[in-house]
């Protein structure tokens, strides 16, 4: 079932990227797009297309920098990144499994450590992700020195005042 | 400027990884005779996670942040961490766009935003409140010709175009404040492009790519250091150097200076003041440099 919500937000998605004319110059600039398995501008096209079912089975919205580089370049104003956005965001409502569930667990460990006092506590996100991802080691190269240089901290920030209850108040999103 | 209505969001990384960032900015606050304040009860703007997870408690995150400051009489927020800024410069424009959006957000929250706050780059707030002559009068020991390259990363400058304080491909702003201390500032390629800080955790590989490419190229023309105004952009570039110096080709170690940091070295404050000991690549060749160009 699509709710109007999700309606609107497709309906803006198709009209903002019907303006596109596949010039390619979002992909020309894009710095990541070797590591994506479709360009930037297909991404685009099919979407404007009404296609986004295509786009939610590719890497690329969760490869972008969101850097927008190619924001910058597009002749038609077409704020690219916030578009690779919505289609994460569409693909995660439909409850589909992120084609690059790496990123997004890095993601939602980040977000769910800002819930809990409303500031990161970097440290635990590191320790978190590694094992959500399965991969206690990720990185371990880099903990050690980070933590020498007093960059990283063990202990958790102070909890922001009046953060849970601001949270609690905020409409819940399911 | 009034001075009473100004305040730093320092957002987290300057809590704790960029430590050395608040410190210097505070050193030269005081230099300049800035009163140094932040904003209170403060929290994370949710920085590129929080938006590919859920998009409206992305938003409501900067709507609360906007409204504490405005609540607390700041009209200039000054924001010195790129992706923070693009956040709350990116919120503060749609919700003095979209009035429907700011009554519905209004709604959810005890604590309803005006649209009274201006949110400000450090950059831009050095440049255009505090100026480029008043920071002049305060240099005692000129860079004297320091080769600088002015790294202003991807965020800072593509942000809505009414609210752009800068180009957004060849910003000119640290440079402006480079010349004012008496830095020699170089012509690149890389100003702005993207450090790649977001995947800095996820696909390590990508970001040392990116960072290898920046670093080339300043290496290239021969610069005595980096300078840059984000805690993400110092933390990349500076923190996996040695590894990424083996598979990519930049000549030699480049410190990466936080712009305030130069600021600092151009007033006379000590290097303990400017949080030296927390770069990777040490910042004191920047001394030395200097001793030898002054022989
Ligand atoms: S730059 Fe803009 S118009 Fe050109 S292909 Fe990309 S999205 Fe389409
Ligand atoms: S915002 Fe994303 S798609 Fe656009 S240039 Fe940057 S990484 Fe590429």
């Amino acid at each position: 079932m699509e709710t109007p919500e999700l309606e609107k937000t497709k309906k803006e998605l198709y009209s903002e990227t019907s303006l596109c004319y596949q010039c390619g110059k979002c992909s020309a600039g894009c710095p990541v797009v070797e590591e994506m398995d479709v360009y930037p501008h297909i991404v685009i096209h099919l979407t404007s297309l009404g296609m986004e079912e295509k786009v939610f089975k590719t890497e690329t919205p969760w490869i972008c920098a969101s850097c927008y580089a190619c924001a910058v370049k597009c002749p038609n104003d077409i704020e690219i990144p916030n578009i690779m956005t919505r289609l994460k965001q569409m693909a995660l409502e439909r409850g589909l499994k992120p084609k690059r569930n790496d990123i997004y667990k890095f993601h939602k460990t980040f977000t769910d450590d800002i819930l809990r006092r409303g500031k990161v506590h970097e440290f635990r996100i590191m320790i978190e992700y590694n094992l959500r991802l399965g991969k206690p080691f990720k990185n371990a190269m880099l903990g050690p020195k980070m933590l020498m240089k007093n960059k990283l901290h063990f202990t958790p920030p102070k909890a922001v005042k009046g953060f849970r209850n601001w949270i609690k108040q905020i409409s819940p999103k399911d | 400027m009034n001075k009473d209505e100004i305040a730093i969001y320092p957002g987290c990384s300057l809590e704790t990884s960029s430590s050395h960032y608040l410190q210097s900015i505070k050193t030269v606050f005081g230099v300049l005779q800035i009163p140094f304040r932040e904003i209170a009860d403060w929290n994370c703007c949710g920085a590129t996670s929080v938006k590919s997870v859920d998009q409206h408690l992305n938003l409501m995150l900067s709507h609360k942040n906007l409204a504490l400051a405005e609540k607390q009489g700041i009209r200039e927020l000054v924001v010195p961490c790129a992706s923070c800024y693009f956040r709350l410069v990116g919120a503060e424009y749609e919700l003095n766009n979209d009035e429907k959006l700011l009554e519905k957000l209004n709604n959810e929250s005890d604590l309803p935003y005006k649209g009274q706050v201006k949110v400000r780059n450090i950059l831009d707030f050095f440049v255009n409140v505090v100026g480029l002559d008043h920071i002049s009068k305060y240099v005692k020991n000129p860079l004297n010709g320091l080769k600088v390259a002015c790294y202003y990363g991807c965020l800072n400058t593509r942000v809505p175009i009414e609210k752009a304080f800068d180009t957004r491909e060849y910003p000119m702003s640290m440079d402006e404040i480079v010349k004012a201390l008496g830095g020699e500032v170089v012509d690149w390629s890389y100003k702005t492009d993207c450090c790649g800080a977001s995947l800095f955790v996820t696909v390590n590989t990508i970001a040392e790519k990116l960072v290898g490419k920046v670093l080339k190229d300043a290496g290239l023309r021969g610069v005595d250091c980096v300078a840059v105004s984000c805690p993400m952009c110092q933390t990349n570039l500076d923190t996996k150097q040695d590894s990424i110096r083996k598979k990519y080709p930049v000549e030699y170690p480049l410190p990466v200076a936080f712009i305030t940091q130069l600021m600092g070295v151009a007033f006379g404050c000590s290097p303990a003041d400017l949080g030296f000991k927390k770069n990777f690549v040490p910042l004191g060749s920047i001394y030395k440099t200097r001793s030898l160009k002054n022989s």
